[in-house]
């Protein structure tokens, strides 16, 4: 088993790629055989990628049921956004302080690629507030930090998802981090931190009236 | 009482003594397979196929089950050696690559012209980089490299970056990754990852080759454990690297340039090991290329200099040899000036093509009833679908996707293609992106045909390779034993000449026009033809030339004759590429540069470093940062071997003084293959 790692990390990657895109619905259950055809993989490393994201969060395993993916829910929800609130602002404020002129940079090339992403193009926009939360992390330069906020970036991704539908406002979600690179720059620690408490706040209340219409 | 253990130990030999391992090589055009008793390095069987590039693990499938493995959970181990990494560089096929040079000088290059040398027409200069005491010699413009990210990165599949003086300095590629990484998804591979040699155009093409190969080498691990998963093989995979050594799949996929030239050191090896001859010229002739290595006193040549792919200088340790794009499936052409042409380019054989296409031999027959000026050799060139593009979005322009329609039933021979675009030349299809992406495939005639007109190699179909050749011959007014014997003809001209440059290291240019007087090419005719009425002349090779691969006993007699040696062929000697993949030990090696720490006047020296991949260290005297990167190293080697699936390793360390103070600590750790995982 230890001799798969190569194919274990490409089932790992598509698996949990189907499952934060919701190609794999929240609660469904789980096929080890389908998804080893489906991918064209062996059934070993299908099954050590499960093991693996199961340890993500994203895969669940019931006695009596087996393996079904991990259903998104209103408590869930709640739990989720109240740690990512806390601890994102948090995260801003420490990029505020300790941003380097490397990380400025990485921050004005977002800034700049958002100028030229089409408003309506709501992929593109996702994968760039990815990796604006991704390069705040990184500034921060707290690796306890960035264990804990990348397990939950991962979670989080599949509520873009569900919303993705309903996203009227992503465009203007998205330009919050304009605010956000100015208070950066300026070192600004209080402001950043109120910028991304807002941020992460106003997407989960949207996102927590989506999940309540499907009821 | 003392008995007891000894026999315990006797019957634990005979229990480990019977270790099976399979050895395969996934050539441009066929792949190899053989099972082998690892201890008494016994052949028990061999099998060979046809590669299919679309699904390589295809391909390996049917190799794994043409050999009748008995009980393949005996298989201890899977090692492989392939070609890949050098056909798709030199059949343009790796995928795109943005390289991005810091601190180098624009106009340097382009005074000493190496811009060419880089393997990649997107190339970007940035200011940063260090000097030789590894300091600063200018900032990194990190914006505009940003910017540039921006730019192109819809437009690659992988970005290199190098940075000046960067194996004494990585600080600048290791920033550079940071930041790049942070604004988008592609792969990137540095420069002092993969050598920490100072030639900063070599480092740069290795890297931007590297960048090249990552998803080409990934897809075929993944192919093979995918084959071996069902075939139920539960065994470590490892691949051959460019020198003939293994390394474990996963240090494959991090390093696939290191995989240039795997292939004919594999099969040097496996020509040596199985015709037991120490002295000897090396021979591998396969569909795409032919490869040339020299034994000498049992042992491949490893050139420290850096193989050589393609015409691009890499800082890969490999064996010394050559690589030429001739092969038994060779385009056969005439090019513009209406000479014959064999190769670069790899295209199936029509009798292969027709086949699989019953359509390809109709439209021969049909081709060789009409007059001479309608068939002409271009009509002999089939396009045909390789496989389905995944998406409708993967075809960017509407020409892409009415080609792809065209093609989507049947072969269609290019100048039908021409007419049906309404266009005039290859070049205005602008289909390299498809070519380049193996969605199209093309089909001509090649060596392979010749072979069946004659009926030496009959696996096809013999019928469509007559048509082809008598329609080719007939466009040049000649017949088809005569275009036939200068095909051979011109096949031996181009193996000797490249055993003669090769081992001479002399130039001779073939290909211009001849000058007056010129006594080289003179010599070269004359003893190839014996020309002349009074001067024979000859060249007489001192070693036999083992012959390796399907077509050298076809091609290799007319060599060996010309160069007035012996041609050896070897048993099982079309899989001695696959012998050579599992004869090779497991090597790491791990090195740490020791350098002064130079005053910022530069007059005066404040310490030594000790530079390792990612972090450095300061020491006061030379001798001790010395002794710390000798234990660092030797540790670093051991454990990277370990894990790459040596057996006990021995660790060897050399210090070596580069000149100006400056020491490589280097590190070889090398053994055994771990057999099965067991310790």
């Amino acid at each position: 088993m230890k001799w798969v790692e190569v194919d274990t990390q490409q089932a790992y990657e598509r698996i949990r790629k189907k499952i934060t895109t919701l190609a794999l619905a929240p609660g469904s259950l789980i096929n080890e055989q389908r998804l080893s055809e489906e991918l064209d993989l062996g059934t070993t490393p299908v099954r050590e990628a499960l093991k693996l994201l199961i340890h993500d969060d994203l895969v669940f395993i019931t006695q009596r049921h087996g393996l079904y993916v991990a259903d998104i829910n209103i408590p869930d929800l709640e739990q989720l956004s109240e740690m990512r609130i806390s601890l994102e602002s948090f995260c801003a404020r420490l990029a505020a302080l300790r941003a380097d002129s490397d990380d400025l940079h990485v921050f004005e090339a977002l800034q700049l690629e958002q100028a030229k992403i089409p408003s309506e193009n709501s992929h593109l926009l996702l994968d760039l507030d990815h990796k604006f939360h991704k390069a705040l992390v990184r500034a921060a330069g707290n690796k306890y930090l960035t264990r804990t906020l990348n397990h939950f970036f991962d979670l989080s991704q599949r509520l873009w998802y569900v919303a993705m539908p309903h996203l009227d406002f992503l465009s203007a979600s998205v330009a919050e981090h304009l605010d956000l690179v100015d208070a950066l720059k300026k070192k600004d620690a209080d402001r950043a931190e109120q910028i991304m408490r807002d941020h992460v706040k106003g997407f989960y209340d949207r996102v927590r009236v989506v999940l309540e219409k499907k009821g | 009482m003392i008995s007891k253990p000894v026999i315990k130990k006797m019957d634990m030999n005979t229990d480990s003594a019977y270790d099976l391992v399979l050895g395969i090589n996934t050539g441009g055009t066929y792949t190899d397979g053989m099972l082998m008793e690892y201890h008494t390095r016994e052949v028990l069987s061999a099998h060979k196929s046809i590669t299919t590039k679309r699904d390589l693990s295809i391909g390996i499938e049917s190799v794994i089950e043409g050999i009748h493995i008995e009980d393949p959970s005996m298989i201890q181990m899977v090692s492989i050696s392939t070609t890949l990494a050098t056909n798709a560089i030199a059949e343009k096929k790796s995928k795109r690559v943005a390289l991005f040079l810091i601190g180098y000088d624009p106009d340097l290059i382009a005074s000493y012209n190496m811009k060419r040398r880089f393997a990649t027409r997107h190339y970007y200069y940035f200011s940063g980089g260090h000097d030789l005491y590894g300091r600063e010699k200018q900032g990194l413009d990190l914006q505009a490299i940003l910017s540039k990210v921006s730019d192109i990165k819809h437009d690659v599949d992988a970005i290199a970056v190098s940075s000046y003086f960067s194996p004494l300095n990585p600080e600048h590629e290791i920033r550079a990754f940071k930041a790049i990484s942070g604004i988008c998804d592609l792969p990137v591979v540095l420069g002092h990852h993969l050598s920490t040699k100072l030639g900063s155009v070599e480092r740069a093409t290795t890297a931007a080759l590297n960048a090249s190969l990552l998803a080409v080498l990934k897809e075929f691990v993944i192919a093979v454990r995918r084959a071996m998963q069902r075939r139920r093989i539960d065994a470590p995979l490892m691949v051959v690297r460019g020198d003939g050594t293994l390394m474990s799949d996963e240090f494959a996929t991090q390093t696939p340039v290191e995989t240039i030239h795997s292939g004919p050191a594999a099969s040097a090896i496996g020509g040596r090991f199985l015709s037991r001859i120490d002295d000897a010229l090396v021979v591998d002739i396969g569909g795409t290329t032919t490869d040339f290595a020299l034994i000498q006193e049992g042992r491949v040549t490893v050139s420290e200099e850096g193989a050589t792919v393609d015409g691009y200088k890499t800082a890969v340790k490999a064996a010394d040899l050559l690589s030429i794009a001739l092969g038994g499936d060779s385009h056969i052409a005439i090019d513009n000036d209406g000479r014959l042409q064999i190769g670069p380019e790899r295209v199936v054989p029509l009798a292969c093509l027709a086949g699989q296409y019953p359509l390809v031999k109709d439209h021969l027959k049909r081709l060789s009833r009409c007059s001479r000026s309608k068939a002409t050799p271009e009509s002999l060139e089939y396009w045909f679908l390789l496989r389905e593009p995944k998406a409708v979005n993967q075809l960017k322009t509407d020409r892409e996707k009415i080609l792809v329609d065209l093609l989507s039933k049947n072969p269609m021979p290019l100048p039908e293609i021409l007419k049906a675009l309404n266009l005039l030349t290859v070049k205005q299809i602008g289909a390299e992106e498809l070519l380049q992406r193996e969605i199209i495939g093309k089909g001509g005639l090649t060596p392979t045909d010749l072979l069946h007109t004659e009926g030496r190699y009959t696996s096809w179909d013999r019928e469509s390779a007559e048509l082809a050749l008598n329609i080719f011959s007939r466009y040049q007014f000649k017949t088809p034993g005569e275009v036939r014997q200068r095909v051979w003809n011109k096949i031996t001209e181009t193996i000797v000449h490249t055993i003669i440059t090769f081992l001479s290291g002399q130039t001779l240019n073939l290909a211009d026009m001849p000058q007056e007087g010129d006594m080289a090419r003179w010599f070269f005719y004359n003893s190839l033809y014996a020309a002349h009425p009074h001067l024979e002349t000859r060249f007489r090779l001192q070693h036999p030339i083992i012959g390796i691969g399907a077509p050298a006993d076809f091609f290799l007699q007319d060599v060996a004759d010309k160069l007035h040696t012996d041609l050896i062929l070897p048993e099982n000697y079309e899989v001695a590429n696959a012998v050579g993949a599992v004869a090779g030990s497991v090597m790491v090696t791990e090195e740490i540069l020791v350098y002064p720490h130079i005053s910022a006047d530069g007059f005066e020296v404040l310490g030594y470093y000790m530079q390792t991949g990612e972090g450095r260290e300061n020491f006061e005297a030379v001798g001790d940062a010395l002794n710390h990167a000798k234990t660092l190293s030797h540790e670093l080697a051991l454990g990277a071997a370990l894990r790459s699936g040596a057996d006990n390793p021995e660790v060897i360390v050399e210090v070596q003084n580069d000149g100006l103070d400056t020491y490589r600590v280097q590190a070889r750790a090398i053994g055994n293959p771990r057999l099965g995982g067991r310790k």
